[in-house]
């Protein structure tokens, strides 16, 4: 349909305005200025930081100068979720634009990964759409990929070219008929204040009756808080790339159509405003 | 796009019981509930977010650019001025021209960064340049990655391909290894068999031989045993023959007109090689003790068929007209051919003159032995006796000349009496053509060689082949001396038997197929041609080849032509295949004669008469020669 043609492109061009500036305890030769940028949704920080990073590097002595790190607010950006998953659950509701502190010392160890190349960052991306093909189809339309047909999908997300990835990904978004989905939805969901990660879970996107189930379906089994009773007021907001979907949308099509390129849906849980 | 499928709904309507279509449209409105929701958010988001802020970012990161290029070349410009400021202080002399000066550097400078600006568009150009070609070569490049791509797969299927095909071969390599053990296996049992059989042969060859030489020696002892015995015989027969001739000579004796006996004693006196032992009382009993005496039952059946004739004299072998052995008075080596006449219809085979020379009989293919009288050197036919069936091969007299033995192609030999032509005995059992007889020496035996390649003894008394031999080869001819047959084969041997224990004492090989063999008077010689052309003389004392005749034209005509001695042994007559006849001279060893005008075809037997004067000699062409030397 040409609204589901429009939705996928939408989602692929999503864009986040950021300021980066430079840490001030940074040591510099003169006073940078701070960068702006409009961050991809879909891609990885490390990805498309190479202007910020040649930016403040012109101010700065090349000893002084390690594995770049962001910050927002204090907290570590972990560059291997995609960038828009970190702006929903960090700065969703914040002034725009998104201010990120750029660091090139002190590399927290314990919270970041580190990013020698783009070669990692291709490794992780990979490796999420496996698992996500695991999930959906028992892995075997990945695997009956040839590995260029691997490599198209990391250029296309690399050079922000949509059709050369969406040619590849399509087949990884079709389902036999008679199952009415996939196996399982590929999904995280992602909270600010928790001591793990994500949720991951196993969920099929039909009921055992054949029914289609949505959003609201799989929230009430994996997070019941988000879902608010009539009268109350709402205490979660679900946020995806940006946007609460309604909670009556089917998982297999939410699945389909805002998945992240890594074929994972990402749902963003967070407070919702008190004002 | 999700396919409402009509089963599910149907199901739900089912649940729910509620109108079908109602729930269709409001499920359709649902449907574009929360997508219209999405979609419209999706845009909210978008030019809250995005257009908001792309333009002023997209302005500010190229003022950024800009300021960063000015400060760049603000810091150049800095620098350079800094020289030339220094460069001018150097020379503070020249102060109007100060500005000139400086002007004119700034020109300078600013022709110079033009110049550093074309060469930096003119390197951007050829940097765009290759970026085109190396495109150009990648896609080059993919297009042979794909073009080798194909062929590999080719390649690996005909590899599949191959190695299907090397694994059939290897199939078929290992089936017939398989088969090929097999027939290795069967070869080897095969071979074990033959073996084992081959060892059992050998065995039971091995306990024939020795059944054979047990055999062999219980019958020496039979012999000797018999031997004794007849010794005794004539020991204690003789001792009575000499009382009674004790006796007899004391008395006067009648004398019958018609007693040839007396005709004999007289003749006998005078001696020749072959008398009867009785007859000769007066002869040292020495020189004939070994010779067994003729068994009484022969003796009385002959005496009875012709009447009795008790004589003392008589007591040898002497039917009516028993013929007196001729003595040899001088052997007369022949030169002209007395006689030619046709002896037979067809070839003659043999020629042999009787004991007392006044006889000659002749056998040829006609199945005839025709009897001539000599008679002046003319030989005036005498009467033939019939009997054979096939060709006669040989003819011998026996030592009185009463009866006339001849071999015959029919497989028997015959004997007639040579008086009245009558057929006395046939002596069959030979399974080939006999191609020579002989009678022993005591006229009771004969000896017989066939070409069934065995000799048979035969025992006259009883008519029975008291003994057959194996010779192993055709046997052409045969003589006998006391104890010995000699007996010339087909495969150049003379063999040597001895008569007692029947078996071979000695063997002697020619150079050429034996056709003839004759002994000398006093049995000391043997005289034996070969149809290499070659009359050996053998001494039969040394066994060695004593003399060799030949002679340039002689040629053995058949493989039974039959040579002779003469009958004092100095001469040997041989006919050759171009019926020339040859005589040689024992003494010196030459050649003494050749007699071609007589025959017309390949002599094919010699005969010399025992009184040496005449030379018989029988063709092919069915003529016969009576030669002398008159």
């Amino acid at each position: 349909m040409a609204d589901d043609k429009d939705v996928l492109r939408d989602v692929w061009f999503g864009r986040i305005p950021a300021c980066f500036t430079l840490s001030p305890e940074e040591i510099t030769e003169r006073e940078a200025e701070p960068y702006y940028l409009l961050l991809p949704r879909v891609s990885y920080l490390t990805l498309v930081t190479d202007k910020v990073k040649k930016h403040f590097l012109k101010v700065m002595k090349t000893e002084d100068v390690e594995e770049i790190w962001f910050e927002y607010e204090g907290s570590p950006l972990k560059w291997h979720y995609p960038t828009g998953v970190l702006f929903d659950l960090h700065a969703s509701n914040t002034a725009l634009p998104w201010n990120i502190t750029v660091h090139f010392k002190n590399f927290p160890e314990h919270e970041l990964l580190h990013c020698a190349s783009n070669s990692v960052i291709e490794a992780h991306f990979m490796s999420c759409i496996k698992e996500a093909d695991a999930l959906k189809h028992k892995s075997q339309v990945i695997n009956d990929m040839q590995k260029k047909d691997h490599k198209q999908l990391w250029m296309g997300l690399q050079n922000d070219k949509f059709d050369q990835f969406w040619a590849m990904n399509r087949k990884l978004m079709e389902y036999p008929t008679e199952e009415g989905g996939f196996r399982y939805i590929p999904f995280r969901i992602y909270q600010t204040m928790s001591e793990r990660p994500f949720i991951q879970k196993l969920f099929r996107p039909v009921s055992p009756e054949g029914n289609p189930l949505t959003l609201g379906d799989l929230l009430k089994e994996l997070f019941p808080a988000a879902i608010c009773v009539e009268d109350e007021p709402k205490r979660y907001q679900v946020i995806i790339h940006g946007i609460e979907p309604l909670l009556e949308t089917p998982i297999q099509w939410l699945s389909e159509h805002l998945s992240h390129p890594d074929n994972f849906l990402h749902i963003s849980v967070i407070p919702a405003p008190s004002d | 796009s999700i396919n409402f499928d009509k089963n599910i709904w149907v199901n739900f309507v089912q649940n729910f019981k509620v109108h079908f279509f109602d729930f269709e449209m409001a499920g359709r409105r649902v449907e574009c509930l929360w997508k219209r929701h999405v979609v419209e958010q999706l845009k909210q988001r978008d030019r809250v977010q995005r257009q908001a802020f792309e333009e002023i970012i997209h302005q500010y990161n190229r003022l950024l650019e800009r300021s960063d290029l000015q400060a760049v070349f603000s810091e150049r410009l800095q620098t350079d001025k800094y020289e030339q400021q220094n460069r001018h202080d150097l020379s503070p002399g020249v102060d109007g021209g100060r500005c000139d000066s400086l002007q004119q550097e700034m020109a300078q400078m600013r022709i110079k960064h033009q110049e550093e600006l074309t060469e930096l568009h003119k390197k951007r150009g050829e940097l765009a340049q290759s970026v085109i070609e190396l495109n150009n070569q990648i896609q080059h490049k993919d297009k042979e990655i794909q073009s080798n791509e194909a062929k590999m797969l080719e390649y690996q299927q005909q590899i599949s391909h191959l190695e299907g095909e090397c694994r059939e071969l290897r199939n078929s390599l290992a089936d017939l290894e398989r088969a090929n053990q097999t027939l290795k296996d069967e070869y080897d049992a095969l071979q074990i068999t033959f073996n084992a059989l081959e060892e059992k042969l050998r065995k039971t060859t091995d306990d024939n031989q020795e059944l054979v030489t047990r055999w062999m020696a219980e019958k020496a002892q039979e012999a000797n045993k018999l031997n004794a015995e007849n010794e005794k015989d004539s020991r204690r027969r003789q001792a009575k023959l000499q009382k009674e001739l004790a006796d007899a000579a004391k008395e006067p004796l009648p004398i019958e007109p018609d007693d040839d006996i007396e005709v004999l004693s007289e003749d006998a006196g005078k001696g020749t090689g072959e008398t009867s032992p009785s007859r000769q009382p007066s002869r040292t009993p020495s020189k004939r003790t070994s010779q067994p005496l003729p068994p009484a039952g022969l003796l009385d059946s002959i005496t009875n068929i012709f009447g009795r004739r008790r004589s003392v004299n008589s007591f040898g072998t002497s039917p009516e007209t028993a013929e007196a052995p001729s003595m040899c008075t001088e052997v007369r080596v022949p030169s002209t051919a007395l006689h030619i006449f046709d002896a037979h219809d067809g070839e003659v085979n043999a020629v042999r003159f009787s004991p007392g020379s006044r006889l000659l009989a002749t056998g040829g293919m006609d199945r005839r032995v025709k009897l001539w009288e000599v008679i002046s050197g003319h030989c005036e036919p005498k009467g033939a006796l019939t009997g054979s069936n096939a060709g006669i091969t040989s003819i011998e007299f026996d030592s009185a000349g009463s009866y006339l033995l001849a071999a015959s192609n029919d497989f028997a030999s015959r004997i007639w009496t040579v008086d009245d032509f009558r057929l006395r005995h046939t002596l069959t059992g030979h399974s080939g053509k006999v191609l020579s007889a002989r009678f022993l020496l005591d006229n009771a035996r004969i000896v017989s060689g066939s070409y069934d390649r065995t000799l048979k003894l035969w025992d006259l008394r009883s008519k029975v082949c008291m003994k057959t031999v194996f010779a192993g080869s055709s046997c052409n001819d045969i003589v006998c001396t006391e104890q010995c047959v000699m007996s010339g084969h087909f495969d150049k041997k003379v063999r040597f038997w001895d008569i007692r224990s029947e078996s071979i004492v000695r063997e002697l090989e020619l150079l050429g197929r034996v056709t003839s063999l004759d002994l000398n008077q006093d049995r000391s010689e043997l005289l034996a041609c070969s149809r290499d052309d070659l009359v050996k003389i053998i001494d039969l004392r040394s066994n060695a080849v004593r003399q060799t005749f030949s002679a340039q034209g002689f040629k053995c005509g058949s493989d039974f032509t039959r040579v002779t001695f003469s009958p004092d042994g100095s001469y040997v007559a041989a006919g050759s295949a171009d019926g020339v006849l040859y005589i040689w001279n024992v003494l010196t060893g030459k050649l003494d004669k050749t007699l071609d005008k007589g025959h017309s075809s390949a002599i094919n037997s010699v005969s010399w008469s025992p009184s040496g004067a005449y030379v018989a000699s029988v063709e092919k062409g069915s003529k016969a020669v009576l030669w002398s030397d008159m």
